[in-house]
């Protein structure tokens, strides 16, 4: 458990104690001392611990192991150490073009002004399918909308490697394309190996090297 | 009188927040899907109730005093 979270612990157990000590001796509030303490012990504190708290969970769900903790997900997390360059995500966890740490996240999350909410706001539906809907089988898990290139251009927009990429450079109007989502990086025979969950029986997979 | 309704409250509020405050504590304690769900539908809910209870009793305090100065025989809600 990282530092932060101990912290946070240590500062929710406070105002527990602080909240039943409230509660046990409300008697307390009759004084202006114990007013005073009655604010902050049912008041700011609780509000600063669930904010907090909130920032913890919510990047704490942002993390790779969150995200393949579901059993659903195992073989999408398998998908990640496949030995073959064409395997998009592979690629990208394997050199370190996402953080390993927040892998899932970099990629799935909508670059736009409320886009981790929305994610989050999935993940609850997720939950939701998990323990009371019916699961579907990995190979049929599809993405709600096509894969916005919004996405992979919050990254590779600008980078020298993908501006001067000899095929980016065949027809001069794929990088407009691009850019405008009219072509797509991933369903227009370019960089169409993404996850391919249905395949990995057949692959050979990196092992690092701790 | 007005006292023991603000304490009732404040007894019922520190209750709300300590446990959703438990709750919270043990969200923290693990990395999963369900500890986040736990953390925003029950954590949350309890927390907020506390606080609000909270709140509401001062609110309700200060206008019982009022009335009580204003009419000393009506018992205040």
């Amino acid at each position: 458990m990282d530092r932060t979270s101990l912290i946070l612990i240590f500062f929710t157990a406070i105002v527990v104690v602080l909240a039943f000590l409230m509660s046990a001796r409300a008697e307390l509030t009759r004084a202006r001392g114990g007013k005073i303490l009655a604010f902050v012990a049912l008041c700011v504190f609780p509000a600063l611990a669930v904010w907090a708290g909130a920032q913890a969970q919510i990047e704490r769900s942002t993390t790779t192991r969150f995200c393949l903790s579901c059993h659903v997900m195992h073989d999408f997390g398998q998908s990640l150490y496949v030995d073959d360059k064409s395997y998009i995500p592979a690629i990208h966890f394997q050199n370190n073009r996402v953080p390993r740490d927040h892998a899932c996240f970099t990629c799935h999350t909508d670059y736009t002004m409320f886009g981790d909410y929305k994610a989050k706001w999935r993940g609850v539906h997720h939950v939701w399918v998990q323990y009371f809907g019916t699961v579907p089988k990995p190979a049929d898990i599809k993405l709600y909308t096509p894969y916005n290139n919004r996405e992979c251009l919050h990254c590779h927009a600008g980078a020298r490697t993908y501006e001067e990429a000899s095929h980016h450079l065949k027809d001069p109007n794929t990088l407009a394309l691009v850019a405008a989502n009219k072509l797509s990086c991933m369903s227009s025979d370019c960089h169409d190996i993404v996850h391919d969950v249905d395949t990995l029986k057949d692959a050979t997979f990196w092992k690092p090297s701790k | 009188m007005p006292g023991n309704f603000i304490e009732r409250r404040i007894r019922w509020s520190g209750i709300l927040v300590g446990a959703g405050l438990i709750i919270q504590m043990l969200t923290l304690l693990w990395t999963h899907p369900l500890a986040f769900v736990a953390f925003l539908l029950i954590g949350c809910p309890l927390v907020g109730a506390g606080i609000l209870l909270y709140l509401y009793s001062l609110a309700a305090h200060g206008e019982a005093i009022e009335r009580a100065t204003e009419h000393p025989l009506q018992t205040p809600r």
